[in-house]
């Protein structure tokens, strides 16, 4: 959604094409993110022609301050969703942050990666706007992912297994 | 208006920006150089949304108030006091998964 993928397209701007093809998911309730993606890769595409990606939508895990036990059902029924789309990509890497449509599609990696289908690196970057606290996203992958990146120390002190880079956005 | 693709034009014809305390909209705003002043609403807040504007103010890089100081902090800022916001750093995320995928 909005601010999350105007920080993950961000991210990606410095990356290679190495890390090609690019598969986007988007919650199906999402309706400003596929234009900045599109967007994003035209021009990326204007650099290196062979550029290639995919979208794909799968049903929102969980409203805005939804409360805890619905947003279990919610994500579950996401998952319905993600696995196969999950199990139909196979991604080496997933990258994500923070959005709750990244929880189902990174336990559908997890999950596949533990019944050794396909081994996933799950990659999670918090948010810039998590100064002190981590999202309820950060919250659960904190322990599903391989890497757990905080743009800012104060998450790094009490979170000591992400990795600090600094700002990244 | 009501909502616009992008504020872009406006901001980069503005020499004050007021804002609330969204992410995109502070990033947008210290990115163009613009001085900012955050406006916190205590009612509709999000209290996670407090924390990259009060780290920003922190950081010396946005002035910061409430909907009744609004007026009051217009009267007495002193923009040249603001710091600028440094840019951040996408290059330093592509060089760690590089390392991580051993394409270094």
């Amino acid at each position: 959604t909005g601010g999350h993928t105007t920080e993950i397209l961000r991210l990606l701007t410095c990356l290679s094409e190495s890390y090609s093809p690019r598969h986007y998911v988007l919650a199906d309730s999402d309706k400003m993110s596929e234009a900045k993606i599109r967007s994003f890769e035209q021009k990326r595409a204007e650099t290196y022609s062979k550029s290639q990606f995919t979208l794909d939508r799968i049903p929102r895990s969980r409203e805005v301050r939804q409360s805890w036990i619905s947003s279990v059902v919610t994500t579950l029924y996401s998952i319905l969703y993600s696995l196969p789309l999950t199990y139909k990509r196979k991604p080496d890497l997933i990258l994500c942050n923070g959005p709750g449509t990244c929880v189902p599609v990174c336990l559908s990696a997890f999950l596949l990666g533990l019944l050794r289908i396909k081994r996933t690196i799950i990659v999670y970057v918090e948010s810039i706007c998590r100064v002190e606290t981590l999202s309820l996203s950060g919250k659960i992958l904190y322990y599903f992912s391989d890497y757990f990146i905080v743009q800012w120390p104060d998450l790094k002190k009490k979170y000591p297994k992400s990795v600090y880079l600094g700002r990244i956005v | 208006f009501r909502f616009k693709d992008s504020l872009a034009e406006e901001l980069r014809s503005a020499d004050l920006v007021i804002s609330h305390a969204g992410a995109g909209s502070c990033l947008e705003a210290l990115e163009k150089g613009k001085p900012l002043i955050v406006v916190i609403n205590d009612k509709l807040m999000d209290n996670h949304q407090l924390e990259l504007a009060k780290q920003l103010h922190r950081d010396g890089c946005v002035l910061y108030c409430n909907c009744s100081t609004l007026v009051e902090t217009l009267q007495s800022m002193d923009l040249s006091a603001l710091k600028p916001f440094p840019p951040g750093q996408p290059e330093k995320f592509a060089s760690f998964l590089d390392k991580v995928f051993g394409l270094q």
